[in-house]
């Protein structure tokens, strides 16, 4: 309890000096969402009702001028469970945290991160944090720790980001020997975003014992917007060798947004496939709250046996703030 | 509750609490936009975005402080260049809502004024004129006295006054 308090009053006195800051260098911003949604999902033919938070968070981001050009960049960001209050058995886990000084040159930054890889996924999918979220079916969706990263500035459509993440000791590589160095992983993305196109090629080395690249598209025509990924991963054990690929459309229609996605991934080692499948309608009922409904069917199928086939269907809402 | 959760519970306080004079910022920064590949340029542009912001609004706040409506010379220079003072019938009631207005009358301390003259008549005619224009009420904003400089001993007194909302 006295812990508490203590926290408490930390927390007041860092409010008092806020006040004194808050017309000063510092611009940061409080953001976040709720995500809840109902969702029935039946797994092997026996289904069960849940309430889930899907990822929802609280963060705090912004910037602050050192001097003309220069600026620290940061962003902390938190999910919080608001089905039941239990994240992993706290309050709070933390999702993307990180520092970095901005320039002219770029941006260094450093911390615990979405790696370059998934950033370049560029929220092709559809149904992120939901049952049919492609980190369900496919690698690379990583957020990796004690990562330290260049971003390159934006030069005729082209941006870079270069990600190094030490191993601090853990054999990363699968090789049995513990990993020290300071490119014990690697993660790289180049992306080129010009109008309503944007395409991105990303690759991991020794990210989650994976060796992955990584391909995608997306294009904006009018109401219709398309999304389209192809990936190739391989672990460090040999043990898989997959390639899949995946694409998305979204159709807007005044308030109501139609959706689709689809992915495909198969390992060449022993021939096992998964698939993924959702539908869906977003409803926008403000410029920050929607309503939405989805049907997703995930199924794993592996040589010798039978099919793995979980399918949910649910509705929800989401607010950003 | 677990030390764990009070230890996090008091850091996202402390953070919010930090930035809860910034925060109040109504930046159209998507909250997605945080996991975006181009993550590090939304924050630079949203915040870039919010200082322009916050300089329109100073500059706003600025520019009607000083919109005032002379009633007496040359009247006022408007941004557009023209020279203008609000129109209306002698003897009629109108009311500008949120407008502001100088108004000024001349009076005299001079030992051989007339009463027509003195600063009691001023200040009724200035009523007047504030109820002419606003005939709904009106705040006062300023009050002051110049000289003048074509007779000593006269003065003119000014009455800055903004018309109600209703």
């Amino acid at each position: 309890m006295n812990k508490l308090a203590l926290s408490v009053a930390v927390a007041a006195s860092l409010g008092i000096a806020s006040h004194s800051f808050a017309d000063g260098p510092i611009d940061g911003t409080i953001y976040g969402k709720i995500n809840v949604s109902v969702v029935n999902t039946d797994e092997n033919s026996s289904d069960k009702w849940k309430l889930n938070s899907n990822a929802s968070r609280l963060g705090v981001k912004g910037k602050t001028k050192i001097t003309d050009g220069l600026y620290a960049v940061y962003k902390a960001e938190f999910e919080m469970c608001v089905d039941d209050g239990d994240c992993k058995g706290q309050t709070f886990t933390q999702r993307n945290i990180m520092g970095g000084i901005r320039g002219s040159f770029g941006t260094v930054w450093a911390g615990k991160h979405d790696s370059p890889t998934k950033l370049a996924q560029k929220k092709i999918d559809l149904f992120n944090d939901l049952e049919g979220d492609i980190k369900n079916t496919f690698e690379g969706e990583n957020r990796v720790s004690n990562i330290i990263a260049y971003t390159s500035p934006t030069v005729s459509g082209f941006s870079g980001t270069v990600a190094m993440i030490p191993g601090e000791g853990a054999d990363v590589d699968g090789d049995g020997i513990d990993d020290t160095g300071l490119t014990d992983g690697m993660s790289y993305s180049l992306s080129y975003s010009k109008d309503n196109l944007y395409l991105a090629l990303a690759s991991d080395k020794d990210v989650d014992s994976q060796d992955l690249v990584r391909m995608v598209m997306q294009y904006q025509m009018d109401n219709l917007k398309l999304g389209a990924m192809y990936q190739q991963n391989e672990d460090n054990l040999g043990t898989k060798d997959e390639s899949g690929y995946f694409v998305s459309a979204a159709y807007k229609i005044d308030k109501t947004t139609l959706k689709a996605q689809y992915g495909f991934i198969e390992d060449d080692v022993d021939g096992d496939e998964e698939e993924t499948l959702s539908l869906g309608a977003d409803y926008k009922l403000s410029k920050n709250t929607k309503a939405y409904i989805f049907y997703t069917d995930n199924t794993d199928s592996e040589v010798d046996s039978s099919d793995d086939e979980d399918s949910s269907f649910g509705v929800g809402m989401e607010h950003k703030f | 509750m677990n030390f764990t959760d009070v230890k996090w519970s008091g850091a996202i306080l402390s953070v919010a609490i930090l930035l809860s004079g910034a925060a109040n910022s109504s930046c159209d920064f998507d909250t997605d936009d945080a996991d975006g590949p181009d993550f590090l340029d939304k924050i630079i542009q949203c915040e870039k975005q919010q200082d322009s912001r916050n300089k329109s609004a100073e500059a706003s706040r600025a520019n009607n402080s000083v919109r005032v409506t002379k009633l007496y010379g040359d009247g006022s220079l408007t941004a557009s260049g023209i020279i203008e003072r609000p129109v209306a019938a002698a003897g009629t009631l109108s009311h500008h809502a949120n407008q502001s207005f100088v108004a000024r009358q001349p009076y005299s301390l001079r030992p051989d004024a007339k009463f027509e003259e003195s600063v009691t008549i001023a200040i009724q005619k200035l009523h007047l004129e504030m109820a002419h224009y606003c005939a709904k009420g009106w705040d006062m904003q300023r009050q002051w006295t110049e000289a003048n400089s074509q007779q000593q001993g006269d003065f003119f007194l000014h009455y800055q006054f903004r018309c109600t909302e209703t």
